[in-house]
């Protein structure tokens, strides 16, 4: 499944979102500070550190569901001022629609006036097929396990055919098996679909094996500290000198030793 | 609801069965012995009228089976001959179906109006607060200056009943949408607020909308006999009918026929409850 996209297939060098000075408090935390961060256009790119440090508002305001204070976020060049098909959202929680069936959740954003697919069942079957849910059509969220419910999330996002695809911290409350598969078909479906991603995550392991870009923040007030570019082949090899580096690295710039992997 | 982990399912099953069992027996037993006690109550009781025997009150029910009574149907104003009993149960239902509809119509509505619209919920919570405790069966008085106590009045009182039970199931399911749930819907393109109401709140909503319902008819079958003590033609009507006449057995019989006629009402509804629900 390609995105339907005329420009040159090589993955152009251009900022997709562009966060420019953006301030938000709620009563007396400084949720962000003066954040200023771009991310490039089929990147993926994953957010790290500690609680409080407003990654999760970050991906809020990119999703249009969070109205900064101050300073100003560009979407493919334009304001946010909303949320858009334009943008999917993966939560932590799943989120799923209970009283929709799988078919029903993921085909709920094709079913909005704003968004013409030529045939949407053919559309739900095929997601259905990519995240792997073959037989379950018909199950209610109840029924799932935590990584299936999160693969009715991504499918769910993913229907409308967002260009850039946001995750907070999708993979939280799934055990760390089902979360190693999740995130080799995570990857397999960015690369399929050529989506910019940011994911949220305090799970440093997490970030190293899925990112081009881990983006560190710190927290109160929360501000940007530092990026590390991840150029190590996929897939990853947790084990590997590279990656056992990079995290180490990642871990110095957070300054939380504590705060090991799950 | 077992938190056994074992695993063999047909000892589950057998012992569940035999739980079920043992559950039915008990409950027979409670009721033999409750017949008993009324039995020999009403045999040592004089005048013997104070209580009615249980072969006695059975013999007025049937009875009510046996002789017919014509009715008036309102608004179409034909004449309808039926059993006694069922003509009776008849007239109440005239009264307390459209009284229960539409009082659980309007209450969902406004409930549902107030559980999503924040300025509305401030203009009407005081008035909410104010009108809330007045007991339904209170408004009697006006229903008899308004409307008289025949169907419509009745109808009224059980339109009251059957509002502010619907209205707090609303509110209340309306009130604890998750914002997740509505982030989720607003990322996948529903922008405006009735789009909203439909797609997310109303069923999610849906559990305590229903139970409120259920709750209702329950309600409104106590509150519609306490309308007809007063005198609307139905089922309590004919219980004070009776005592009137010292027929104290027929009182208890049209006792049985509104204990059934909820039974009927409340399986069914949890049936269809349960259908609906089937996600939860």
């Amino acid at each position: 499944m390609a995105l339907s996209s005329d420009s040159s297939t090589s993955r152009e060098a251009r900022a997709k979102i562009t966060i420019q000075n953006v301030s938000r408090s709620y009563e007396s935390t400084r949720a962000l500070a003066d954040v200023s961060l771009s991310v490039t256009e089929g990147e993926f790119c994953c957010v790290v550190g500690p609680s409080g440090c407003g990654k999760t508002t970050l991906l809020r305001a990119i999703a249009g569901l969070d109205d900064p204070d101050g300073g100003s976020i560009l979407v493919g060049g334009d304001p946010v001022t909303g949320p858009g098909l334009d943008r999917g959202m993966v939560f932590q929680e799943y989120a799923l629609f209970p009283w929709r069936t799988v078919r029903g959740n993921i085909r709920f954003g094709l079913d909005r006036p704003a968004c013409d697919c030529p045939d949407c069942e053919a559309r739900v079957r095929e997601l259905i097929d990519l995240v792997g849910l073959d037989g379950f059509e018909d199950a209610y969220p109840k029924e799932l396990s935590g990584g299936m419910k999160q693969r009715v999330g991504i499918a769910r996002a993913l229907a409308p055919d967002p260009e850039i695809l946001l995750m907070d911290e999708p993979f939280g409350s799934v055990d760390a098996r089902t979360r190693g598969r999740l995130h080799a078909e995570l990857l397999d479906i960015w690369t399929q679909t050529e989506q910019t991603v940011v994911f949220v995550t305090h799970d440093i392991d997490e970030a190293v094996t899925l990112a081009d870009r881990v983006v560190v923040m710190g927290a109160d007030p929360g501000t940007v500290q530092s990026t590390f570019s991840i150029d190590i082949e996929r897939p990853r090899e947790r084990t590997s000198r590279d990656f056992v580096d990079h995290v180490a690295r990642i871990r110095e710039e957070l300054g939380s030793p504590a705060d090991t992997s799950h | 609801m077992s938190t056994r982990t074992d695993t063999n399912a047909s000892a589950v099953l057998a012992e569940s069965f035999e739980g079920d069992l043992r559950r039915y027996l008990r409950g027979l037993g409670g009721l033999l012995v409750f017949l008993l006690v009324w039995w020999v109550g009403a045999m040592t009781t004089h005048p013997s009228y104070l209580v009615p025997g249980p072969l006695e009150s059975v013999r007025a029910f049937l009875d009510l089976f046996a002789t017919s009574t014509a009715i008036t149907v309102p608004v179409l104003a034909s004449r309808l001959v039926l059993p006694t009993g069922f003509a009776h149960l008849a007239q109440t239902l005239f009264h307390y179906v459209p009284g229960l509809l539409l009082g659980a119509g309007c209450g969902i509505s406004l409930g549902l109006a107030m559980g999503w619209n924040g300025s509305l919920d401030d203009w009407l919570r005081p008035l909410v607060r104010v009108l809330r405790p007045v007991p339904p069966l209170a408004w009697v008085v006006f229903a008899i200056v308004w409307f008289g106590i025949h169907h419509t009045g009745a109808a009224f009182i059980v339109f009251v009943g059957a509002f502010w039970i619907n209205f707090y199931g609303a509110y209340g399911g309306v009130e604890g949408v998750s914002s997740d749930l509505t982030d989720a819907a607003s990322t996948l393109g529903v922008e405006r607020d009735l789009s909203m109401l439909k797609l997310v709140a109303l069923p999610s909503a849906a559990p305590q909308v229903l139970t409120g319902f259920r709750t209702s008819i329950g309600r409104c079958w106590m509150i519609v006999v306490g309308a007809e003590l007063f005198g609307a033609p139905g089922v309590g009507y004919e219980i004070i009918n009776a005592s009137n006449n010292l027929a104290m057995a027929t009182s208890v019989a049209y006792m049985f026929l509104i204990s059934l006629a909820f039974l009927c009402m409340d399986v069914g509804f949890r049936l269809l409850e349960g259908r609906v629900l089937a996600w939860r």
